[in-house]
């Protein structure tokens, strides 16, 4: 009779705890291809307008303000900014899960990582609403 | 689950893999910084030099670096979508990695030019 190993992420909870997780992994993997999608064109068509289109060096504040005249550009910046923050913090969770093993050490890290994602979700907000 | 279930197997599918995420790690390290630079719209004096600081050639140079990256990331993404949603249309994998990686290559040449030319001109 051969012993089953148990795989090394696996732990001991309950059945409802277990279905739980798998259904927010479900939704984790998918909401990786949807947004990695959407964000497909939002990154690069704002890679290629700010970087190839124009200069670095004169995407100034004159030149933000001429372009926020438009609101249209606020909301797609505005979804750039969540749909890159949640899709890169998701990912940054896999990494997480992968490296860092100790329970202790889990929960530290991933508090900062969540914190620093979420103070600056706010941030980036609060620049793109109060911006004059 | 047994080693055979998984998707991600073989040598090539592995490189992506690695590589998918290096460049996701690294631009999203970047979005961190970027949230922050742009915060300071609202001190115009700080946002503006700031932005004359990113048109050194060193900060040009990791700007192409970090177009490769988005690049890859992108196109690598597609790949996996392909992958996952219609496993029948995409049949030569390693392949369809190869040309991903070369076009992520290519147009990080041709992006390299433009942002590097205004350096060395002086012109934007």
């Amino acid at each position: 009779m051969a012993s089953v190993i148990k795989s090394p992420q696996s732990r001991d909870v309950s059945p409802q705890r277990r279905a739980s997780r798998q259904n927010f992994e479900t939704w984790s993997w998918l909401f990786m291809r949807v947004s990695g999608i959407i964000l497909f064109f939002l990154a690069l068509v704002h890679f290629f307008i700010m970087h190839i289109l124009h200069d670095v060096t004169t995407t100034t504040v004159a030149f933000v303000a001429a372009r926020y005249q438009n609101p249209l550009w606020k909301i797609f910046d505005w979804l750039l900014l969540s749909l890159g923050l949640l899709h890169g913090t998701n990912g940054l969770r896999y990494i997480m899960d992968d490296y860092v093993r100790s329970p202790l050490k889990r929960v530290l890290v991933k508090s900062t990582v969540y914190g620093v994602s979420g103070i600056l979700f706010f941030v980036g907000t609060l620049t793109i609403i109060t911006f004059k | 689950m047994s080693p055979s279930s998984t998707m991600y197997k073989g040598k090539t599918g592995q490189w992506a893999f690695v590589l998918h995420r290096i460049t996701g790690f690294l631009v999203f390290m970047f979005i961190l910084l970027h949230i922050v630079d742009v915060s300071t719209l609202n001190s115009p004096h700080i946002y503006n030099s700031i932005h004359k600081l990113y048109g050194n050639i060193f900060l040009r140079l990791f700007e192409v670096g970090l177009l490769f990256a988005l690049l890859y990331h992108a196109l690598n993404g597609l790949r996996v979508v392909m992958i996952d949603f219609f496993p029948k249309a995409i049949k030569n994998e390693k392949g369809v990695f190869l040309f991903m990686l070369s076009l992520a290559g290519v147009m990080t040449l041709v992006g390299a030019v433009y942002i590097l030319k205004p350096f060395f001109t002086g012109k934007v």
